[in-house]
């Protein structure tokens, strides 16, 4: 028990971050923009409709058709600004959130892709696709949406 | 084809993932748990490893409306379990519009913070839920139900979001022997509730209630009666909830009242309510570590809080470290007041009122899940 006290002790007083996003955001100045297919009509989405899109609370476009989501891997850099900025949770408390959905039958994460000319594959290749990526990603099939 | 789900994203040279294929997803758990006095789920007194939970599921989307899945799940804990598979949930979910779905199967029931996650050890902060609210010994009476299950997620504008879901059916289950009781299978004619989540515009912040009704009837034979009794239970229990989870913090409390209506053939009437509730705060100091503490109380009878056995109060402390992204290890400590958490079939069937006081459980659990 004296070696956890420790552990706990010098894991808490630490200098530095305290949470995965605040960590990445130390390391990278990414600067996150979102994704959608070029044929999609939307041109500005609010920050909560993402959020809700990503943790598919919300499924459907407003024209009916299906919301893709797609997700970059749980280490990368934009993912945890994106959760950070978009979500307003670390990536661990994401994860957390789809343990809860998946283990009850409430549903599975968005698939997830190891980068971000992937990630603008998977938008261009869904027309209800919505992802995000580093400033500077090239563009082809897909278009930046503005976030409220 | 199945796809597995874990975190191994296509790599530049992959094809995309297929959203399409079979989703699999599963856990392994072990736990260990000590007391310094009292059994408590196991025979903890001299240490019980009789902790060990398994489940794997599997999902796989129709089309972007209809999905079915299922998950079996196994579990070792004291005298329950004895790692028998079951069907954890098995449906059909028809998700016709966001404000709208059916699931139609056996579907986890809805019912405060953490019921439907209760068996999943990755999903939790700690090791034991508070058990005033979530007992482990219940878990298959309150945890699934079999009929249909209608669910929604309703924006409200500025004022944040609604999220509902209303259930009907039955209850699957039998009742451990214990004391010197042995019960047929109980048959639930039917159960009911639903439950209300606000999602208010502060990011994070939502309240709600839980409220379920059920009847149950129970036989059972019981050692030096002539004939067997019969039970018949009318159960109404409500539960108040409200969350707090935002970047690293994550603050919980919950409380609510369980009011039975049990009428025995030979034994007579009972009519008593019972309360429970607790508080929880837990913060992420690093994407590693999470520590968390809880006080939990209930109280068996509303108007009775006199003796040890008419009450139980539980403050822990849990360390919850991720290992790596599939790997946990959690270690916590309860420092326990009263014995109404107690059962005296464990104990050698000493009464709840000549158990010990004040006692202190040690449990550690890992986990590993995909």
């Amino acid at each position: 028990m004296r070696a956890l006290a420790c552990l706990i002790v010098v894991a808490t007083i630490l200098p530095g971050p305290v949470s995965l996003a605040t960590s990445a955001r130390a390391e990278s100045s990414v600067s996150v923009r979102v994704i959608v297919n070029a044929k999609n009509p939307v041109a500005r989405l609010e920050r909560r409709f993402v959020a809700d899109a990503f943790l598919k609370k919300r499924t459907r476009w407003d024209d009916d058709s299906a919301i893709q989501p797609v997700d970059l891997g749980q280490r990368s850099s934009e993912r945890a600004e994106f959760s950070h900025e978009v979500l307003d949770r670390d990536v661990s408390s994401v994860r957390r959130y789809w343990a809860q959905q998946v283990f009850s039958g409430r549903g599975v994460p968005p698939p997830e892709v190891s980068n971000d000319a992937d990630v603008v594959r998977w938008v261009a290749e869904h027309p209800g696709g919505i992802g995000y990526v580093a400033a500077g990603t090239g563009l082809n099939g897909v278009k930046t949406v503005e976030i409220e | 084809m199945l796809a597995l789900v874990a975190s191994t994203p296509a790599s530049a040279d992959d094809a995309l993932p297929d959203e399409n294929a079979v989703q699999i997803h599963a856990f392994v758990s072990q736990g260990a748990l000590l007391t310094t006095d009292n059994n408590y789920l196991a025979y903890t007194e001299r240490g019980s490893l009789d902790f060990t939970e398994a489940g794997i599921n599997f999902t796989k989307q129709l089309d972007d409306k209809l999905t079915v899945g299922t998950q079996l799940f196994a579990q070792d804990l004291g005298p329950n379990g004895s790692y028998r598979v079951n069907f954890d949930w098995l449906f059909l979910d028809y998700h016709w519009r966001d404000w709208l779905g059916l699931r139609a199967g056996r579907v986890k029931l809805p019912f405060g913070i953490y019921n439907e996650t209760q068996d999943v050890d990755a999903a939790q902060p700690v090791v034991l839920l508070p058990q005033s609210v979530y007992p482990e010994a219940d878990r298959q009476f309150l945890l699934a139900q079999n009929g249909l299950d209608l669910y929604g997620y309703l924006p409200i504008g500025r004022a944040g979001s609604l999220e509902y879901e209303a259930y009907f059916g039955t209850l699957y289950f039998s009742l451990p022997t214990q004391l010197g009781v042995q019960f047929a299978p109980v048959d639930v004619p039917y159960i009911g509730g639903g439950r209300l989540m606000w999602e208010t515009p502060v990011d994070g912040l939502r309240a709600g209630a839980s409220a379920f009704h059920g009847t149950l009837d129970i036989n059972a034979i019981l050692s030096g009666f002539p004939e067997p009794i019969t039970i018949d239970l009318t159960e109404t229990q409500w539960l108040a909830s409200v969350e707090y989870a935002n970047e690293g913090f994550l603050l919980d409390a919950e409380y609510g009242r369980i009011r039975d209506h049990t009428t025995e053939t030979s034994l007579g009437s009972e009519h008593p309510t019972a309360e429970h509730g607790y508080a929880l705060a837990g913060y992420r100091w690093r994407p590693w570590l999470m520590t968390t503490l809880y006080y939990s109380l209930m109280y068996p009878r509303v108007g009775d809080h006199n003796g040890v056995a008419n009450q139980q109060h539980d403050a822990a402390l849990s360390f919850r470290f991720d290992i790596t992204a599939h790997w946990i290890v959690k270690l916590e400590a309860h420092f326990m007041r009263g014995t109404a958490a107690l059962d005296s079939s464990l104990n050698n069937n000493v009464p709840l009122s000549d158990l010990t006081n004040q006692w202190v459980l040690f449990a550690a659990k890992t986990t590993a899940y995909f």
